[in-house]
């Protein structure tokens, strides 16, 4: 039943999956032919220079396009699910509900690490023959909460989505808003390291927000 | 598990009221007033500084007398020597000693510390200069090095490969003289943009300080003897123009020294100590005087005249913490707390609760008597959201009536 | 009568402060067909909604094959088929896709009864769902919970959007499946005339109650229109075994269950000045309107 309900998230989400590939590719990939360029134009020195001076990191690029990756899977899994109200539909399935959820979430969940581990993968592999493993950790360091808020992203989606009434999901989107807010006040480079933890757990919590959503549904909560 | 999921929910949402509404509350007031520019009269032995107003800006000094630009000009020939010199005004002694252009350009500094510098990540890799170029202008190096338990490793960037025998050089060089990896504090200025390299100076695993640097191509590696107990906190090499001293330092107890480059000897610069994590140091000196300011995280400046040659202390001025405002004073009483991400002292990035104020529970109790009204129930059947609002007061009362079932 | 497979207590629901229902009770017995026929804003929606455990009653409980709904062991779903008003599926999913998605969930799955009936729809095995018509995609739905095989049937407004032919092949199917197999059956619809073809019992809601509940034959056999005309400006009669009466011009006519001498009794006796009382049998839908009023 695992794979059946995997099955159905793929068949939503695999266009958009490709599409997000791509893009994330093609955008890790954009940017690492710049340090490649600078490299080459202006030379080694010039870059480990600008890393160590000017706290570059090069992939500044890539800030918004784990969120917005994110974000999308989160509509295109669960906008389907709310159109018409399917969603009765899956709960109907002769499967837990919150077991369920937890599932469609994990799924997303995984993808979207695939997804980050193509890129994050990139950029460790081009920075790592470039530079030594400081400079190396300190991209990985600054970007690291750009992808936590990927996922974060995709967990507010799927509780913004799966809510039942429209009052609160409103309000749902601005607390959304206000929790992907914290993931992008660093005013430096590795500005995360001691929340790293604290925040991946947060995150990663935040999966249960949905569970709210499905349990407003099914007592059939409505504006 | 829903019960978790509420309480998640809850908890999202009284932190992100208790981070908002105090930031939004704090666009009402307007910004606190900021203590003039002020500076030590190397000519008066006084402080004097300039008030801007709406007709310009006007003279003052710590005796209550005020001036006209010109003769403000005077009273700092060595901050306003461009000016002096210009007017032919630029005098042949101060205070009895005989001073030119040439010492007030070369003898002056600025130098800066603010927390935030301090307290941020570094790369924990730095490029080390090469101190003894026989060029003028200096030139980025082709390696940075990095220092563990295994001694001082140079990574050449063009290869990203470790440039052993290098290492090795200044490894064993840095061994003989005493040094013991790893090191504690690693400080020196690698950048092109100043008139010549000092190289870095280092405390061991013991806290023995040692001053490092690059000539020819070879370690250049001194042991600076330290006073007794003396633990060295923080340090900034200077590099000032003129190569009077090496550096500033701080110890634990957060007196500060300097590091002289005549006889490498530390000398206590008599101010009352500071914590650079917390408090900007601002110091601009002169051939015969410093002036010190210490900012403090409440808004206190602390303004310290140092004599150059011994370091004695010749006068100080303080500016109060500017007293909290109406504004400031009833947020008192309806924030319980705040809660921050950031922060002007470093650029860290993680949740900091602040400003406690027990003096909210009053309106936490208004408003968990509402909150009992609004939702006609009786505060022991509701005694969860009853506590929680009476502690998180306004961000509870807002989370439950937007977020809770009627 | 073998124990209920649906068995409603005390169901009471409010939207808000609006009052849907109080206190409404009923069963539904194995192996039958079921009709809930109400007027909008009856509560049909809200009950089939409270039944399939997307609506929790401000009070009262609802158990299908003794479970409460609300808790119900995952399990017990695969014995109950659900057609969600308007024929909703997957419809990202291409008829063979959604096949294969649903059949893991349910051991009886029979694969065989969907593609017999998918045949028939002459769609390529590849076109998505959402790209059918609305007839097909009944179809679709309709093969699924025949695959599904479950010994319940909760089917909410099935007629809807359907043309007359795909009305009359649903009907068709879900009857000759349901009493060849003695499945149950709960279904509404806002076509009256749909049910009488296929529910063996109905259960009509009035605003905030059940009018009746009893086996459609039953009702049919008993329930008659009375016709009559006014002969003057006279009262309509008024006795709560007399259903609507009303009047266009000096045409009268009333419901009741009562034989033709009460009728004539009760509208003698309230001095109703009538001639030629008429007594009619009707179909479900005139039964229907005749017991709930037009209006």
């Amino acid at each position: 039943m695992g794979k059946a309900i995997c099955y159905k998230e793929w068949i939503k989400t695999r266009w958009y999956l490709l599409l997000a590939l791509v893009l994330m590719t093609a955008f890790t990939a954009y940017c690492l032919l710049n340090v490649s360029r600078v490299i080459e134009f202006k030379g080694a020195v010039h870059l480990w220079a600008v890393m160590l001076e000017r706290d570059a990191v090069f992939i500044d690029l890539l800030t918004f396009l784990p969120l917005l990756t994110g974000l999308l899977l989160g509509i295109f899994q669960y906008v389907p699910e709310m159109q018409q109200s399917r969603l009765k539909l899956t709960l109907h399935l002769p499967y837990p509900h919150y077991r369920m959820v937890a599932a469609m979430l994990l799924y997303g969940t995984v993808t979207l690490c695939a997804l980050y581990g193509v890129s994050l993968g990139l950029v460790t592999l081009r920075f790592e023959t470039a530079v030594a493993r400081e400079l190396t950790q300190r991209v990985l360091l600054t970007a690291l909460p750009w992808y936590l808020a990927g996922w974060a992203a995709y967990f507010l989606t799927a509780w913004v989505c799966l809510e039942p009434a429209w009052k609160r999901r409103i309000l749902n989107l601005l607390v959304a808003a206000g929790v992907l807010r914290i993931y992008f006040l660093a005013p430096a480079p590795e500005a995360y390291n001691a929340f790293l933890p604290g925040l991946t757990l947060f995150t990663l919590l935040l999966s249960l927000l949905s569970l709210l959503s499905v349990y407003r549904f099914k007592t059939g909560e409505q504006d | 598990m829903i019960r978790i999921s509420k309480i998640l929910l809850f908890f999202c949402v009284t932190a992100l009221l208790a981070w908002v509404l105090p930031w939004a509350y704090g666009f009402l007031g307007g910004a606190a007033p900021r203590t003039p520019f002020t500076l030590y009269s190397s000519v008066s032995g006084r402080f004097v500084w300039l008030e801007s107003s709406e007709n310009g800006p006007t003279y003052h000094d710590a005796a209550g007398a005020t001036f006209t630009e010109r003769e403000f000009d005077s009273l700092l020939p060595f901050f306003y020597y461009r000016q002096l010199v210009a007017d032919n005004r630029f005098p042949d002694s101060v205070r009895g000693v005989a001073v030119t252009p040439r010492m007030a350009q070369s003898g002056s500094f600025m130098f800066r510390s603010s927390p935030r510098d301090l307290n941020t990540t570094g790369a924990g890799i730095y490029p080390m200069l090469e101190s003894m170029s026989g060029r003028v202008d200096l030139e980025t190096p082709s390696d940075v090095f990095r220092i563990d338990d295994r001694g001082i490793t140079f990574i050449d960037c063009a290869t990203n490969a470790v440039d052993t025998e290098k290492s090795a050089a200044f490894t064993e060089m840095m061994r003989r003289k005493g040094f013991e990896f790893p090191a504690r504090v690693i400080a020196g200025n690698p950048t092109t943009r100043k008139e010549y390299d000092e190289g870095f100076f280092l405390t061991d695993r013991t806290g023995g300080l040692f001053h490092l640097k690059q000539t020819v191509g070879r370690p250049y590696v001194r042991a600076v003897p330290l006073p007794e107990g003396l633990e060295v906190a923080h340090i900034h090499v200077t590099e000032f123009r003129g190569r009077q001293y090496y550096a500033l330092l701080t110890d634990t107890a957060g007196q500060l020294y300097v590091l002289t480059t005549e006889d490498y000897a530390l000398h206590p610069v008599e101010i009352p100590p500071v914590d650079l994590r917390q408090e900007g140091l601002l110091i601009v000196g002169n051939p015969l005087d410093w002036t010190l300011r210490v900012a403090a995280a409440d808004g206190a400046e602390h303004y310290y005249a140092i004599d150059s040659r011994d370091f004695s202390r010749l006068a100080e001025w303080h500016y109060p913490a500017p007293a909290p405002s109406a504004l400031d004073r009833a947020a008192r009483w309806v924030f319980p707390f705040r809660l921050e991400f950031t922060s002007t002292l470093d650029t860290a990035v993680y949740p900091r609760l602040l400003d406690f104020s027990a003096r909210a529970l009053l309106l936490g109790a208004l408003l968990a008597t509402a909150y009992c009204l609004l939702r006609r129930n009786n505060p022991l059947r509701l005694w969860p959201q009853t506590l929680f609002v009476l502690l998180f007061g306004i961000y509870a009362f807002i989370g439950l009536l937007l977020f809770s079932k009627r | 009568m073998t124990e209920p497979i649906i068995e409603c207590r005390n169901l009471t629901h409010y939207y808000g402060k609006r009052l849907i229902y109080e206190n409404l009770s009923f069963d539904v017995p194995r192996g039958r067909i079921l009709g809930l026929l109400g007027k909008n804003g009856t509560g049909k929606t809200t009950t089939i909604n409270i039944l399939s455990g997307y609506l929790k009653p401000r009070s009262g409980v609802c158990r299908i094959f003794g479970e409460d709904v609300q808790r119900m062991n995952p399990r017990t779903r695969q014995n109950i088929g659900l057609l969600i008003e308007g024929h909703i599926q997957y419809s990202f999913m291409s008829i063979t896709q959604i096949e294969k998605f649903y059949a893991p969930f349910y051991p009886r799955w029979n694969r065989d009864a969907y593609y017999q009936l998918m045949e028939k729809l002459r769609v390529a095995p590849g076109q998505r769902i959402a790209r059918m018509s609305c007839g097909q995609r009944s179809q679709v739905a309709l093969g699924l919970i025949l695959a599904q095989n479950p010994d319940l049937l909760v089917l909410d407004d099935f007629s809807l959007g359907l043309d007359p032919g795909y009305r009359r092949l649903f009907i068709d199917y879900l009857r000759e499946y349901a009493k060849a197999e003695a499945k149950t059956v709960f279904l509404t619809s806002h076509i009256i005339q749909d049910m009488e073809r296929l529910i063996d019992d109905c259960i009509m809601m009035d605003y905030g109650r059940i009018l009746l509940q009893q086996p459609v034959g039953k009702l049919l056999e008993e329930l008659r229109q009375y016709t009559f005309t006014l002969t003057a400006d006279g009262p309509l009669p008024r006795d709560e075994r007399l259903y609507h009466p009303s009047a266009i011009g000096s045409q009268g006519e009333l419901f009741s269950f009562l034989g033709e001498s009460d009728v004539r009794r009760i509208l003698d006796e309230q001095h109703v000045p009538y001639t030629a009382l008429e007594s009619h049998r009707v179909g479900l839908e005139d039964a229907f309107i005749g017991l709930t009023g037009k209006y």
